[in-house]
């Protein structure tokens, strides 16, 4: 379905995954954080713990909104949309199943790694109209290393595009072949830790570390706004997750149809999981070593990674 | 439909465009830029040339607006004193102005009218054909003449240290 309508009711579906995304994210993240630090997480609410999820949200939505007195209030209220929006709209491009995305266009590619580098202005605009000191680092942190991180994670895609000869991602999962992984296993370990700091997640969080700035960029943020930061950062790792599992481990091979789709899905859980992983095991990095991290060696490896896919298409 | 989106967008980017000459406020100014960039890049799809939409998005939207906010929020001192507008050149360039948004209405109407269909030939191929192609001379110029102002930035704020 294409078309004014198609591209409302797309935009909505992507909106709803979005959520769904964020609260399974929240309770999974709590989960997997006790596991890994010897306890149980949530577990006193009905199935698992899998309530609390229920719980959080009716608080998070009946919570006060709040504004602080020395904030600048029409920037403040929709600094959050700018965040949540792009990650929506980015989804648009993902081929859920073999052969079919919503938004079937031969730049896809190009447009999930570029709309969501509209959130860097969402960062900026909340971490500015909050006017705190906090708020302010956090958002200057925040756009300093979303800018610099996108250089490296766009150049780690370019090695599977190279392969595939396309930029359309349902072309790219239907060429996807197994003996792409190891040739592109250097670019995929890349795009791994490059999205972590797109997102601002541990161990490279320090636009929003509790333990410095309070919050960052949301310190003053509380109730749904804050919730919509929330959904911005689990649902872009969802979006992330879904993305590199299309773009680097063939999406739904090896099954078609409906079978295709859940291996769509495991494999995008198994890799929010292990960005859940890298956030409570890793600690938090030095602001100067953020930055060398990125330039000094995500980007030559992505360099190095796109020599081999041109040596390899020239042997093959 | 399409028309609707037409002057939807004609609207979005005009008083985008009203606000970035006419606001006192900084960050205001920023938001209108926003909204204009994000129109033109929805007139680049409205015409079928997907690759330039979303090249505007990643270069003007995610680049040069974010270093314009950066700039703003590392410069930007006080809140009381606002930026003075006007100068005495207004007259003549109220002249400039009217002068090129003539040119612009003479040179374009026969060309981009609302309900023209997409521009054949602004795909990613055709684009790629181009500018590594007939006109690859023209862009290493352009690129070289960049290089050269990046250089020259270096030289003018902090080539002594």
């Amino acid at each position: 379905m294409t078309g004014y309508w198609g591209g409302v009711v797309w935009g909505l579906g992507a909106g709803v995954l979005v959520g769904i995304s964020t609260i399974l994210g929240v309770w999974g993240e709590r989960k997997v954080a006790g596991h890994i630090q010897k306890r149980y997480g949530p577990n006193t609410a009905p199935v698992f713990g899998i309530f609390q999820l229920v719980y959080d949200l009716l608080k998070l939505l009946t919570k006060e909104d709040i504004h602080p007195k020395q904030a600048r209030r029409g920037l403040f209220n929709i600094a959050p949309l700018f965040m949540t929006t792009p990650i929506i709209s980015s989804l648009v491009i993902i081929p859920f199943a073999a052969g079919w995305a919503p938004l079937d266009t031969s730049i896809g590619i190009l447009f999930f790694l570029a709309v969501p580098s509209i959130s860097v202005l969402g960062v900026l605009f909340a971490g500015w109209s909050q006017r705190n000191t906090y708020a302010s680092l956090g958002g200057l942190r925040g756009a300093a290393q979303m800018i610099s991180y996108e250089v490296p994670r766009s150049l780690s895609v370019l090695a599977v595009v190279m392969l595939a000869g396309t930029m359309q991602p349902v072309t790219l999962m239907g060429e996807w072949r197994i003996w792409w992984l190891p040739v592109t296993l250097i670019a995929f370990v890349v795009y791994f830790i490059a999205s972590i700091a797109e997102l601002n997640r541990g161990p490279f969080d320090l636009a929003e570390c509790d333990s410095e700035l309070v919050g960052g960029y949301f310190t003053d943020y509380s109730g749904i706004r804050w919730a919509m930061f929330m959904m911005s950062e689990y649902g872009g790792m969802t979006a992330a997750a879904l993305f590199g599992s299309v773009v680097f481990l063939g999406g739904t091979w090896p099954l078609s149809g409906v079978l295709g789709v859940l291996v769509l899905l495991v494999k995008t859980v198994l890799l929010v999981i292990a960005f859940m992983w890298a956030k409570w095991t890793f600690p938090r990095m030095r602001p100067d070593q953020l930055m060398a991290t990125s330039w000094k060696v995500l980007t030559p490896m992505a360099l190095v990674q796109i020599v081999i896919v041109g040596v390899v298409i020239a042997w093959l | 439909m399409s028309t609707v989106l037409f002057y939807l967008l004609a609207a979005v980017a005009i008083t985008g465009a009203i606000v970035v000459i006419s606001t006192r406020d900084v960050m205001r100014l920023v938001l209108g830029l926003g909204a204009f960039l994000l129109s033109v890049a929805g007139y680049y799809l409205f015409y079928g040339a997907t690759f330039l939409a979303i090249a505007e998005i990643f270069i003007y939207v995610g680049g040069v607006l974010v270093l314009v906010v950066v700039a703003i929020m590392t410069v930007h001192r006080s809140v009381e004193s606002e930026p003075v507008l006007s100068n005495r050149n207004t007259f003549g360039a109220a002249v400039v102005a009217l002068a090129l948004f003539g040119l612009l209405v003479f040179g374009l109407s026969g060309v981009v009218a609302p309900g023209t269909a997409s521009v054949a030939g602004a795909g990613i191929p055709a684009v790629g054909d181009m500018l590594l192609g007939a006109l690859l001379p023209h862009f290493e110029i352009v690129g070289g003449l960049l290089l050269a102002g990046l250089v020259a930035v270096l030289a003018i704020t902090g080539g002594e240290r």
